[in-house]
């Protein structure tokens, strides 16, 4: 064998060798493999098929990428053919690398996946979206870090129309934002080390974020969502927008068209006008009240019990925002579901009730009018069931009389000492699950000079309200309720330690 | 009707004023004489101006009212009134004799009074001074000039030498305050001058009954009924009527008291605090139709108590205070009896419903849809056959279901605060231009890093 090759398959080493040692070898490794390619560029450029071919992705994934590094630099790779094989050995390694490895150089696979989707068009976008997600998922399966490459592959989806391949990526709860500073004394080959532990920017698994790009980030994601319909998605990744920290009286405009579409949302999915939650900056609210305020309005008259208002709302921010803001579709699918959110509403007031008396009570609020036949209460009604929006079925009696349309009503007595105890059990799970998130974050923060100064005051205030014979006040998670003050106070709320 | 009354009548409904086409119960001249004072023309005029059969009998009791006091604008107002719905009326011919007699008389005595207050001021006597400053608060008062009669009031202040000096005063503020339906200064004043712990001395007792029945009227008009309701009840039948006569008379008492206790009250509070509490049953003896009503009610015969109600709802819509809250606070007996008479059944048909509660409104269900939106009554209506379900308030599944959206909540809460925390912490967040922002919070506040627009 080509002693190259040999070199390109030395790592990774045999099982049984420790994390610091795994780490040291690939640098070396990594070294070794820098000077072949500097001495024999030539030869990998043009013998890249017959080398990749010994080179597994899935094995020697350092190695691989580091050939992918230097075909991805290479000049005439322009041509159709080359163009498609370099993507073929791209996808190849993008879908099966080694994520232990990829963690000791993440520079390169930084490069490398980006070349997948930037303006270089190796794939389609279709391709690169579904490629990226895929490698990204393979690096942090918990998907809980943001990356610079979330921010990109999400805004391409998005503007090409490739929402669905995206889904898996966005779905995943964003906790951690990569920062400097932020890698431990353990090698990041340790596989049980948390994910902000080796994503981040000292490791160059990722490039550096700015808080537009998280905001864009989750407001890309909330329009994702409103795409598929998965309307308690898109509420969410809005309302992460709405309630974004700001600090000195700072609001961004993503947030307000954020908040404009949140109230949208927020109709079509509980059928009333959202409320904001404490944690939003007071700034943003002010602004909020004032730019957000035809929005308000129109959520106002959603919950009047004729369409007439409702009507007249749309009909005013039609002409002055709705345009200029893209949100016409969204505010007609508003439109569409207050009838809708009227027969669902029915459910608090009648066990059983007339198709006709439906038709008689609720309004289209694209017309202005209720329904115009019995037939067409009876397709919305069903059209209603068919979808899950309501939990109900239309019964048609055989003596001819009417057909109406007969609530399912929820069991008549709660659970069982057995049941309640199970759910309560899983929700405590859930609960106690969170303890590796809150110790990564205070490993994290350790490191954080301004947590140390809050550490150090608290310890301080607490000795001095000893002193004074005061109850020392509590703080820590087991507070049910959060409130954030227009300077955040950034620690509020943990346990010192 | 005839064409005038018929005139003058569209003219109120057309300005939204109330008009009773029914004939009361109560007799006018038997009715007024309960009262003494400012109030007995008020409450000739308001009933002038929205019974239709009592319209005549009352304005030309107001003329007879005004021209026996000395408040010309008042006469004045009588005479017009009466002169559009009886042109041929005597009384219906302004008196300018009269009234400029009146209007010398009352120059003089104004010019005479202050003579006298200034005399008194020289000589720094504190009584006279006060006493003068009163004289002067009833002249301005008679002659309609509240205003004026207030400040002279308030200036008595100064030169008292007891707490029933100052009683007195808080009384002289709230009778005007009441007659300008100004019910804040009403409670102020009850708040500030009128207090009376002593139950013991009569004089005290007085007190605390007028206090009870003038925050009872400015509760009312404020709209804090179950407030009000406790002030009427709590006023004592033992103090004589001519304590409070110039603002209520006993009869008034029972029926505030009573109307406002049925909309607040639960069975066993109207048991406890109407028909167990003796001095309240007093007051009720005079108005037998209440008590009847309140014992219905508290018998569960909710629908006997809406029929005796009814028939004195013309009576009710001629009183001055009342006529404006009658609407809501049977609205509110009504909701409450059928809340009160659905407690005890799983399934009640809407046919017996309609039977028991056929009200002048529209029809059991389309009351029962509206009671239940609004969160009234917790029941569902079974369209198809007719009946409606109330639904009893499950304690154990509500704790269940409270209990597990709560540790939902506190998961995704904590999820958020610690995404929140470490976004700060790589000083990731939205940074404005500092305090400008609270001035101008759209243009200081915004970030410049972020404007690019997503559509």
């Amino acid at each position: 064998m080509d002693p190259r090759l040999a070199a390109l398959q030395a790592f990774p080493p045999a099982d049984g060798v420790d994390d610091n040692n795994y780490y040291k070898e690939s640098q070396e490794h990594v070294k070794r493999v820098r000077e072949i390619i500097k001495k024999d560029t030539q030869w990998i450029r043009e013998s890249a098929g017959d080398i990749l071919k010994h080179v597994n992705p899935a094995v020697y994934s350092l190695s691989y990428v580091m050939v992918l590094e230097c075909l991805l630099q290479a000049p005439g790779w322009n041509t159709q053919q080359a163009h498609e094989t370099l993507a073929s050995y791209m996808a190849e390694f993008l879908l099966q690398f080694d994520a232990r490895q990829i963690r000791c150089k993440g520079s390169i696979w930084s490069d490398v996946l980006k070349a997948a989707y930037d303006d270089r068009g190796l794939f389609p976008a279709s391709v690169a979206a579904e490629v990226v997600t895929a490698a990204l998922l393979r690096l942090d399966p918990s998907g809980s870090v943001l990356t610079s490459h979330h921010c990109h592959i999400v805004e391409l989806a998005y503007n090409t129309g490739n929402v669905e391949a995206v889904l898996p990526l966005i779905e995943k709860p964003i906790i951690y934002m990569p920062a400097k500073g932020m890698s431990t004394s353990q090698p990041v080959s340790d596989m049980s080390l948390p994910p902000p532990a080796y994503i981040n920017l000292d490791t160059e698994l990722t490039y550096a974020l700015t808080s537009s790009m998280v905001l864009q980030y989750d407001f890309i994601s909330g329009l994702c969502f409103i795409e598929r319909r998965r309307w308690q998605q898109a509420f969410d990744a809005l309302e992460r927008c709405v309630t974004y920290p700001a600090r000195d009286g700072g609001c961004s405009k993503i947030m307000t068209e954020a908040y404009n579409k949140w109230i949208l949302v927020g109709l079509l999915l509980t059928g009333q006008p959202p409320t904001l939650p404490d944690t939003t900056s007071q700034a943003a609210k002010k602004i909020f009240a004032i730019q957000g305020k035809p929005y308000k309005l129109l959520a106002q008259a959603f919950q009047s019990n004729t369409a007439a208002d409702l009507i007249r709302e749309f009909e005013v921010i039609n002409s002055e925002h709705l345009q200029n803001e893209a949100n016409v579709e969204l505010a007609k699918l508003v439109l569409a579901h207050y009838q809708r959110w009227q027969i669902i509403n029915m459910r608090n007031i009648y066990t059983t009730i007339s198709l006709e008396k439906i038709r008689e009570r609720t309004q289209s609020a694209e017309t202005g009018q209720p329904l115009s036949t019995v037939e067409a209460v009876d397709q919305l009604v069903q059209s209603m069931i068919v979808d899950g929006s309501l939990q109900g079925e239309i019964a048609r009696p055989t003596d001819g009389s009417p057909a109406f349309l007969a609530f399912l009503s929820a069991p008549a007595q709660g659970m069982s000492e057995v049941e309640f105890s199970a759910k309560m059990n899983k929700v405590a799970q859930g609960i106690m699950a969170l303890q590796p998130v809150i110790e990564a974050t205070n490993k994290r923060l350790a490191s954080n000079r301004e947590y140390i100064n809050h550490t150090i005051r608290r310890q301080f205030d607490a000795a001095r309200e000893q002193k004074l014979g005061m109850q020392s006040v509590g703080g820590g998670f087991e507070e049910s309720s959060f409130h954030i003050e227009e300077e955040e106070d950034l620690m509020s709320g943990l346990p010192a330690h | 009707m005839e064409r005038n009354k018929l005139a003058y009548f569209t003219a109120i409904e057309n300005q939204g004023g109330v008009v009773v086409r029914e004939t009361p119960k109560f007799d006018l001249d038997l009715y007024i004489q309960n009262y003494k004072g400012r109030t007995r023309w008020e409450r000739l005029y308001h009933i002038g101006r929205t019974s239709v059969p009592l319209c005549v009998d009352a304005l030309k009791a107001a003329v007879q009212e005004a021209k026996s006091g000395s408040d010309v604008m008042r006469y004045k107002y009588a005479v017009d009134s009466l002169r559009q719905v009886a042109p041929d009326e005597p009384e219906a011919l302004l008196d300018q004799d009269w009234i400029d007699t009146k209007n010398k008389e009352i120059r003089n005595t104004t010019e005479h009074l202050q003579a006298e207050l200034q005399g008194y001021k020289n000589n720094l006597i504190k009584e006279s001074i006060r006493m003068g400053h009163e004289d002067l608060g009833k002249h301005y008062e008679a002659i309609g000039d509240l205003e004026t009669a207030m400040d002279s009031y308030w200036k008595m202040r100064p030169d008292v030498s007891s707490a029933d000096q100052l009683a007195d005063i808080g009384k002289l503020l709230i009778r005007i305050a009441i007659e300008r339906h100004d019910w804040k200064t009403v409670s102020n004043h009850l708040s500030k001058h009128v207090n009376a712990a002593n139950d013991s001395d009569p004089k005290a007792k007085a007190l605390r009954t007028y206090s009870k029945i003038a925050n009872g009227i400015a509760s009312l008009g404020q709209e804090r009924y179950r407030e009000a309701a406790f002030s009427f009840v709590w006023a004592s039948a033992d103090v004589p009527p001519s304590v409070y006569d110039k603002i209520a008379s006993p009869n008034d008492v029972a029926i505030y008291g009573g109307l406002l206790a049925l909309a607040t009250m639960d069975r066993n509070e109207l048991q406890t605090n109407l028909l167990d509490n003796d001095s309240f049953r007093e007051f009720l003896q005079r108005e037998p139709h209440i008590r009847r009503a309140i014992t219905q009610f508290v018998n569960g015969r909710y629908a006997a108590c809406i029929e005796i109600l009814e028939s004195y709802r013309p009576d009710y819509l001629l009183d001055i205070y009342l006529q404006k809250h009658v609407h809501k606070l049977y609205a509110d007996i009504r909701t409450k009896s059928i809340v009160q008479y659905l407690k005890p059944f799983s399934c009640v048909r809407l046919e017996t419903m309609q039977k028991a509660f056929n009200g002048p409104g529209p029809s059991i269900e389309d009351e029962l849809f509206m009671m239940i939106r609004e969160g009234k009554l917790n029941a569902r209506i079974d369209s198809i056959n007719k009946s409606i379900l109330p639904i009893s308030v499950d304690s154990r599944q509500k704790m269940q279901s409270a209990t597990l959206e709560r540790f939902g909540n506190y998961e995704k809460q904590a999820l958020d605060r610690i995404r929140r925390m470490n976004i700060i912490a790589a000083d990731l967040e939205v940074k404005g231009t500092g305090k400008t922002a609270a001035m101008n919070p759209i243009q200081g506040g915004m970030a410049v890093d972020d404007s690019a627009a997503v559509a």
